[in-house]
């Protein structure tokens, strides 16, 4: 009872103070807030709530545990220094099981009982896909930090108007696209792929195609053997490439069974064979330090973020962060979690509220540093525009696995789709 | 011909793989008639107490592998004697549900102990490397695991067949009652051959650490149900029957990734539902 | 003792009553998730409710009912993207390609039994899955069917019902679970209810009596089939997609599962089952990221505790507690 006394004096008190602030500052930024001069101040009211899922049980429960270090992190960090907009900042981890149920289940559990302002997370493109209706009609800010479908942002978002999603991670354009380019400098004419046996897989190796016919006409592509989720025995698959006898092997296999296939690929003497070799996911953590000494040289790798680069002071500074609070060097998903809390402060503060159409027209075109860089979220299709690094695998006895030598930078404005997403101009190269 | 002899060479490794996974759950079945759906956990746990004994305590392939499935065989008693031994007279569904309780269980548990993330063990030694055959590298440890395969089907044929306590379990799988009454302890047995059966599949997990490379909470899930199948295919309870169909589906998988890829999900499931309809007891079942 | 069953069938009139009035209350005090996770139960209860027709009805486990559940999914998801949005029209398209499916499926399966009629009906069922997996065109691969929309329903005279509310959907499902309960209760209890029991109790024995033992257990097939077609349709429904992993052997399980959890030899046990099940896995949630461990020890608890399902041991108890009268 005296506690609600009191709130409600401090609200009248903030009211107050809230509308002097809001006029003062509506004489110097013009008309850019005027419902602050009659509505509520802006001061946000209550911690900020965000529900965070990912895979946390199965054969990629470590991805999931990744995710959570990055965000754990960020929640710490900013409360540690005074939260968002003055309020603290609360996060809820869910398992999202890679079912599109659970993501379901989790999401309306968040904002209809938990009552999460924010939604952060997602591995599957099956996942994200699913979601989009949901969180339409939950109207909450979904932020994308695994899932790489192009769909999600070119049809849910663009094209079916579905705002509420964001996405901080890279999507296809980057494994597809990108490596194309990479590709293209190649003395190599003949291509093969081991990949996903699904729609990822399939629309990766659909991207590097188009994308290399334009850059290099007439090159061709000589074997296609997809493994399907959960493939542990790649020998059969590898069969197929040596049988084909490519001189370059693109490979969007991720996680374990990227680890497994290079293992089983080296055994069977793949990479003697096969002298050029891409790997668009091959820059993650996970499969670095798994592999260990086991990955072979001179292989073209990226991510969707990878800890050398940018050679920045906040991405140093986040990475050594980081190795002191989990004694880990940070995946990718961790630095993707990481920022997309940072990217909720970013948009809460400047919203000056937690509304998800104020914070919504704050994200759209909305520039952020990052340990990744410096972000952009595009405003037709709320993707995130950043620069990764691809690089070619070498042995530094700074680290116990293979880092990045020779890095090479794609430029976003060179690679990823444009809108319309239709028609001549809107795919690679431009 | 190079990629038709590579073909077969990794469909008989990934079939005799198979093999010592459902040797284990087809003992188990043929002498309990019980179906261990937990059976894959075990291969899990075979998986990762080998490597913990590889990796932390002596970095010896042989001692892992044998110290490793050891402490599986532990787990499989405690299992045995406290919870299995109440629903052997059950129906088969309820069976499943129990040890389907202990796949969530030891699933979570080996992320707890052992972490997320996937592990990835160290050098074997000896084992490790690859011979030319046909001018194409093959690695010496999936031959060893196809010499590996019919070696242990050799033993148990032997231990089943040719020894005192083979004939007792022959005995108590085709009459419980019957060999009850000439003297045997029963339930005794019955733990001894669940244990026995364990051991076979966490051995088939501690071979698994160099032969596929990787660790994962949940890595047992994948191969419970080739395991099942093969099982099937053989007719639940002969070993003879798991031998062949692991071999069969093993060489047939392999083709069928290299020749139909279209069709490799299909190909198991397939090949299991035309036993079953042509022979709805498996290929050595009996008729029952 | 006439007495007794005409207190008995009143008892039970009016236990029926407030279930059916506890349930339709539930939009009006309760909170969004809640009436969210309500319908979970009651489409997790529908699918369980039919399949426990072949279950604890003839015996016969199988471990393909998934495939049915995804064919009355992706049959009202295609019917509703190609044909009509008509919310009713097409759950009708959902149940009557589940049932199709369940024919060709059953007609194959039904002559074995036990284990080798589980590990067959696995077999088609995967076959249907990997299906839907592959024809990327036609199915969406492994991102499933989406943005099927929940229409309204139209009636007679151009009136129209929105049930894009959750809160309206609702009664939607709630009428079909009541719809499936009580058809399932006049199934169980019809001459041909009797008969599975029979086959179920001795297949020789009815098979001497002149019956044929494989069309009864391919027309249970194929009903518990519609069941599980409706429960996928109206899943498709609430979450606008469809997915593969719906025919998967793992959710193939489920619905043992919880008629296991329940108990196989009553009504309710399912029902009570698929509450169990949600809520359990539910509140496990909120206290551990762990929840496959607890979760796990729970289930073990429960069938090492309560071997005929907790609907049969509670009736049990509540059987000693009236013990003198009773006996």
């Amino acid at each position: 009872m005296t506690r609600k006394r009191i709130s409600r004096r401090e609200l009248l008190k903030l009211a107050g103070t809230g509308t002097v602030v809001a006029a003062a500052g509506g004489l110097g930024q013009g008309l850019l807030l005027p419902r602050n001069l009659w509505a509520a101040p802006p001061k946000i009211k209550g911690p900020v709530k965000i529900g965070y899922q990912a895979v946390l049980s199965g054969t990629l429960a470590g991805y999931g545990e990744f995710h959570k270090m990055g965000a754990v992190m960020a929640v710490e960090e900013i409360n540690a220094k005074g939260g968002i907009a003055g309020q603290k900042v609360e996060m809820e981890f869910r398992d999202s099981t890679l079912k599109p149920d659970d993501a379901i289940k989790n999401a309306r559990y968040f904002v209809d009982s938990w009552g999460a302002d924010f939604l952060a997370g997602i591995d599957s493109s099956g996942q994200a896909l699913a979601l989009a209706p949901v969180v339409q009609q939950l109207d909450r800010v979904l932020m994308v930090t695994h899932a790489a479908t192009e769909k999600l942002t070119e049809e849910m978002v663009f094209k079916k108007g579905i705002k509420q999603i964001f996405r901080i991670c890279t999507p296809t354009y980057q494994d597809g696209n990108a490596a194309a380019f990479i590709a293209k400098d190649f003395p190599a004419v003949k291509w093969a792929t081991v990949s996903p046996k699904y729609e990822y897989g399939f629309t990766c190796w659909k991207m590097f195609q188009d994308t290399l016919k334009k850059l290099k006409p007439g090159v061709p592509f000589v074997a296609e053997s997809f493994a399907p989720f959960g493939t542990t025995d790649f020998r059969s698959h590898i069969n197929t490439i040596l049988d084909a006898k490519p001189d370059g092997l693109y490979s969007t296999e991720w996680a374990g069974e990227l680890i497994s296939m290079v293992k089983q690929g080296r055994e069977a003497g793949l990479f003697e064979k096969v002298k050029h070799v891409i790997f668009p996911v091959g820059a993650a953590m996970d499969v670095l330090e798994g592999l260990g000494k086991d990955m072979p040289d001179n292989i073209w790798i990226a991510g969707r973020y990878f800890f050398l680069y940018p050679n920045s002071k906040t991405n140093g500074e986040w990475v050594a962060r980081f190795r002191k609070r989990w004694n880990h060097y940070p995946a990718y998903v961790s630095e993707t979690g990481y920022s997309s809390i940072y990217a909720f402060k970013a948009a809460v503060e400047k919203a000056g509220s937690k509304d998800t159409k104020a914070v919504i027209q704050v994200l759209e075109g909305m520039s952020m540093n990052s340990p990744a860089g410096n972000r952009v979220f595009r405003k037709e299709d709320h993707q995130a525009i950043y620069d990764v690094a691809w690089g070619k695998t070498k042995a530094d006895p700074k680290y116990p696995f293979k880092i990045m030598g020779e890095m090479k930078v794609i430029p976003t404005t060179v690679c990823y789709n444009r809108p319309p997403f239709e028609g001549p101009g809107t795919a690679p190269p431009f | 011909m190079q990629s038709i002899v590579h073909v077969c060479l990794a469909g008989l490794s990934s079939g005799m793989f198979i093999w010592l996974v459902a040797s284990g759950l087809t003992l188990i079945f043929g002498v309990l008639g019980v179906l261990n759906f937990a059976h894959g956990s075990f291969y899990m746990l075979g998986a990762y107490f080998s490597y913990t004994v590889l990796r932390h305590l002596f970095p010896n392939f042989w001692l892992g592998l044998l110290l490793g499935p050891l402490c599986v065989c532990a787990v499989g008693f405690v299992v045995e004697r406290f919870f299995l031994r109440y629903v052997y007279r059950l129906a088969l569904p309820y069976q499943l549900l129990l040890t389907f309780a202990f796949v969530l269980i030891f699933d979570n548990l080996v992320k707890i102990v052992w972490g997320a993330g996937s592990l990835t063990p160290p050098d074997i030694g000896f084992l490790a490397g690859s011979v030319p055959i046909l001018g194409r590298k093959f690695p010496v440890y999936n031959l060893f695991i196809i010499g590996v395969g019919p070696l242990v089907a050799v033993a148990l044929w032997l231990a089943l067949e040719r020894t005192w306590a083979g004939r007792i379990v022959r005995a108590a799988s085709s009459d419980r009652e019957m060999a009850s009454a000439i003297g045997v302890r029963v339930p005794a047995l019955y733990t001894g051959v669940f244990v026995f059966g364990i051991w076979l599949g966490a051995l088939g997990g501690g071979l698994a650490v160099p032969y596929v490379g990787l660790l994962t909470p949940g890595m047992g899930e994948t191969i419970i149900i080739e395991a099942f199948i093969v099982a099937v295919i053989g007719g639940l309870g002969s070993l003879k029957g798991a031998f062949l169909a692991a071999l069969v589906l093993g060489v047939l998988s392999s083709f069928g990734t290299r020749y139909f890829p279209a069709f490799d999900m299909f190909l198991t499931f397939i090949l299991m539902a035309a036993v079953l309809l042509v022979r709805p007891q498996g290929l050595f079942g009996d008729a029952r | 003792m006439p007495d007794d069953r005409v207190t008995g069938r009143l008892l039970r009139a009016i236990a029926v009553l407030a279930f059916v009035a506890a349930l339709a209350s539930v939009p009006l005090f309760a909170g969004k998730f809640v009436i969210y996770l309500a319908m979970r139960v009651m489409i997790l209860g529908i699918f369980a409710l039919g399949y426990n027709l072949l279950l604890g009805g003839t015996g016969l486990l199988s471990f393909g009912h998934g495939a049915f559940y995804a064919a009355g999914a992706y049959g009202l998801g295609f019917f509703s993207l190609h044909l009509s949005p008509n919310p009713l029209l097409g759950v009708a398209a959902g149940i009557a390609a589940a049932m199709l499916l369940a024919l060709l499926i059953g007609f194959f399966s039904v002559r074995s039994t036990e284990i080798y009629f589980a590990m067959l009906t696995l077999a088609f069922g995967m076959m249907v899955f990997s299906l839907i997996w592959n024809a990327r065109d036609i199915t969406g691969g492994d991102d499933g069917l989406i943005g099927i929309m929940r229409e309204s329903i139209p009636l007679f005279g151009g009136v129209k019902i929105s049930i894009s509310q959750d809160s309206r959907y609702y009664f939607l499902v709630l009428f079909f679970f009541l719809l499936s309960f009580w058809a399932v209760h006049r199934i169980r209890n019809s001459p041909f209810g009797l008969v599975l029991a029979g086959i179920r109790e001795n297949a020789k024995r009815t098979e001497f009596a002149g019956l044929a033992v494989r069309n009864y257990r391919l027309a249970a097939f194929v009903i518990s089939g519609a069941f599980a077609g409706l429960a996928g349709s109206l899943e498709t429904l609430l979450e606008s997609n469809a997915r593969p992993f719906m025919a998967h052997w793992t959710h193939s399980a489920e619905p043992v599962l919880v008629s296991l959890l329940g108990g196989i030899q009553t009504l309710t046990g399912p029902v009570v089952g698929s509450i169990l099940f949600v809520a359990m896995r539910e509140i496990v949630q909120r206290f551990t990221e762990n929840w496959m461990l607890w979760f796990g020890i729970v289930l073990l608890v429960i069938i090492m505790g309560f071997r005929g399902g907790v609907v049969g041991v509670v009736r049990q108890l509540a059987d000693r507690a009236r013990g003198p009268r009773g006996g």
